[in-house]
């Protein structure tokens, strides 16, 4: 072990236990920041070729057109950005990994230090890379400026404990104000670049938005006028799947599939969110395996979003098929539902389990009368909401070819009979504030 | 293997592998049938991790727990449910299924003994309602039956957890500070309960307590823990001041309870 820098415990601390995770912490706090300001070059490159060079057309990176020796440049630069601002102050990657910079002497780093310490940092990494990393905790630009980094919520609870040593009690320095600090600042700016960037990128373009708006009015002024013709009667033209459909035809289809769906949906998830809930599963190491594989599936499937879903198995069961639709929402529901039940589960009182336990009960008895009594409420809830959700879902999955109300939706838009879509969209507007409504009732009935 | 009472614990040890506390260490005592043994300890003490390393709602690191000559310690899970049958608990924070009626909660006493797919489609026998009903008349909660147990006054739900334990119609009961969160009045008046099992039914009580005086009124014996260590194995009339500051610390005083 490295004695040059004294026996003193603070040092002698991190060269143990904690220098790996410090290390770590440190490194990935660089990355960190590297990005950032990595990000904040992107953009003033970006910037550069926007508004002094041409804009080509198609790829917005493309725009990144830099002679060849400005990429050297631009990477030293970003580099030497990030060193400095780690040293003059608290960077935004330093806050993230809860690092900060202390000296081992003295009250404060000066000046001089700090320059020092940059200045000995383009040593260090040679040195580094070489291998004669000889105290990794403390690498050569630290030892030179006489500084170390140090996780800020172990130097807190080593001040802690040398002022109850001693008897003291612990004045707390007042946090600062967050725009105040480098990081705060930083964040601000990164925000206010990001949404310059992004708007720049996206063409924003409010004048189009008047531009066209008595196009847009002569859209609305027919939808307001909805021709309700085929409501009962079914429609001569419109064919789907060998039949001719009403619009209340596919409304009551549609109903019947989120009923569907939803029912199926809760009776697979219920017993599949104890599987996925870690307190239920920690009892052994296989329950634990099979809780991960259970949480993984739930949020995997839940990623791909029900639409995706419904393009696939109106692929798969032939296109404009409610089957498709139903198979779609049930497995989105499945996965949605799965994970929200699971984290209920996972918030129970345990009280009640050791009461069951205590009386003999086993595995099935404790869900039984100690977890399901507790999470019933909130899995109620939660179904009563997906229904919610299933309804305002089935009216466009219907885009995709997975059948539902929308078919029609979707058929007349093409047809330009604005008319007949606004009857539509009335008839969904209805249904849609219908379910929420009844769906709030059972939930206020039910839920108690 | 010898038999020194009821039960017997012998160089029982807990050490909890989150932060590495040693909650027991290597304690050894016997019980024996029909005793009212009171823990005593400041908070922290173990108390509680001693009760549940008995039934084995915690495992116990090392160390032998045995209940008349069984060993349960070493007992596979199968079987150690069918020993708790034996071993009644009562919590200090009740733990009822509050969304559940009282008489359920009672019932739930009985799942030890009752197949496991009756009880998932929640069926007890007739004779289960008449055993729970006695109970309940027994902690005087017999027109409570049907009500739902968070409708229920703290000291009555701790009632309930005591018609519960009873269910099971144990040889030991194990009760784990019942009365800290209760008033004075109420505390006095659960703990007849206990006297009154520990006396009329013979079983054997083992419950921590907060309060000496509580301690010293109903206990026919104390014990005392300090960090998991037996500091104090005697009547309740051998705690004099010394004692009492031992197991409580210097700046400890007596404070009574009525
Ligand atoms: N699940 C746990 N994980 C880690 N440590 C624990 C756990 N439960 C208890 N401990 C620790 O074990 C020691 C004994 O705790 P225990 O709950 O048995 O004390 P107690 O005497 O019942 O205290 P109280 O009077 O406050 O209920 C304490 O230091 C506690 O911090
Ligand atoms: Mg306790």
């Amino acid at each position: 072990m490295d004695q040059r820098l004294d026996g003193s415990t603070l040092l002698g601390n991190l060269l143990h236990t904690r220098a790996r995770t410090a290390l770590k912490n440190r490194a990935f706090s660089f990355l960190l920041d590297w990005m950032i300001w990595g990000y904040v070059a992107y953009a003033v490159m970006f910037f550069l070729n926007h508004y002094w060079y041409t804009w080509i057309p198609g790829h917005w990176y493309d725009t990144l057109t830099l002679p060849s020796w400005g990429w050297p440049l631009t990477i030293i630069a970003t580099l030497e950005l990030t060193v400095i601002c780690r040293n003059f102050g608290r960077s935004l990657g330093m806050r993230a990994f809860g690092l900060d910079l202390y000296p081992t002497s003295g009250e404060r780093i000066s000046f001089v230090r700090r320059l020092l310490r940059i200045a000995v940092w383009q040593l260090s990494v040679p040195v580094a890379c070489v291998g004669f990393w000889s105290n990794p905790a403390v690498p050569l630009h630290d030892r030179a400026a006489g500084t170390v980094l140090r996780s800020t919520r172990e130097v807190d609870r080593e001040e802690t404990d040398a002022n109850d040593a001693l008897g003291i009690a612990r004045v707390r320095k007042p946090e600062k104000r967050a725009l105040t600090t480098q990081w705060g600042i930083m964040s601000l700016f990164l925000l206010g670049l990001t949404f310059w960037l992004g708007w720049t990128i996206i063409e924003a373009n409010l004048s189009v938005l008047t531009r066209r708006a008595d196009k847009a009015g002569d859209l609305f002024q027919k939808i307001a006028r909805p021709d309700f013709r085929y409501f009962f009667k079914e429609d001569p033209i419109f064919v789907l799947r060998r039949g001719s459909f009403a619009i209340l035809d596919l409304m009551v289809l549609t109903l019947l599939m989120t009923l569907l769906s939803t029912v199926l949906g809760t009776a697979v998830a219920f017993p599949l969110s104890f599987l996925g809930a870690r307190n239920i599963m920690s009892f052994h190491p296989v329950g634990l395996v099979i809780y991960t594989v259970v949480r993984g599936f739930f949020n995997i499937v839940r990623a791909i979003e029900t639409l995706l879903w419904a393009t696939i198995f109106a692929v798969w069961v032939g296109w404009g098929s409610p089957f498709a639709g139903v198979l779609a929402l049930t497995v989105h529901t499945i996965a949605a539902l799965g994970k929200l039940f699971s984290e209920q589960v996972e918030g129970i009182d345990k009280g009640p389990s050791e009461a069951i336990r205590a009386a003999g009960g086993n595995f099935f008895q404790v869900i039984r009368y100690a977890v399901i009594p507790q999470v019933v409420p909130a899995f109620w809830a939660f179904t009563l909401y997906r229904w919610d959700i299933n309804v305002r879902m089935s009216t466009v999955i219907a885009l995709v070819g997975a059948g539902g109300v929308g078919t029609l939706l979707f058929y007349y838009k093409n047809e330009g009979q604005w008319s007949i879509v606004g009857s539509v969209v009335v008839s969904i507007v209805v249904v849609v504030w219908l379910m929420d409504y009844l769906s709030g009732w059972l939930r206020e009935r039910i839920v108690r | 293997m010898e038999q020194s009472g009821h039960l017997a614990i012998k160089n029982l040890t807990k050490v909890y592998e989150r932060g590495q506390v040693v909650a027991l260490k290597d304690l050894s005592f016997s019980v024996k049938k029909g005793e009212f043994l009171v823990v005593i300890g400041l908070s922290g003490s173990g108390k509680s991790t001693l009760l549940r390393c008995i039934n084995r709602l915690i495992e116990p690191t090392s160390g032998s727990v045995s209940l008349d000559g069984v060993d349960v310690t070493s007992l596979p899970s199968s079987r150690m449910r069918r020993m708790r049958r034996g071993m009644g608990m009562v919590f200090q924070h009740f733990n009822l299924i509050s969304r559940s009626t009282v008489l359920t909660n009672v019932l739930t006493g009985r799942l030890g003994y009752t197949p496991v797919w009756k009880s998932m489609a929640g069926w007890f026998s007739k004779a289960d309602h008449e055993l729970a009903m006695k109970s309940l008349e027994r902690v005087g909660l017999e027109e409570k039956a049907y009500v739902r147990a968070d409708e229920l006054s703290g000291g009555q739900q701790q009632r309930v957890g005591i018609a519960r334990a009873l269910m099971q119609q144990p040889s030991l009961l194990l009760v784990d500070e019942p009365v800290s969160a209760l008033d004075p009045a109420t505390s006095n008046s659960i703990m007849q309960y206990f006297e009154e099992i520990n006396q009329s039914d013979d079983i054997t009580v083992l419950t921590s307590l907060h309060f000496l005086s509580l301690a010293r009124r109903y206990g026919t014996r104390i014990i005392a823990l300090k960090g998991g260590e037996l500091v104090f194995d005697g009547l309740p009339s051998d705690i004099d001041d010394s004692r009492f500051k031992e197991i409580y610390g210097e700046e400890a005083e007596e404070v009574e309870v009525r």
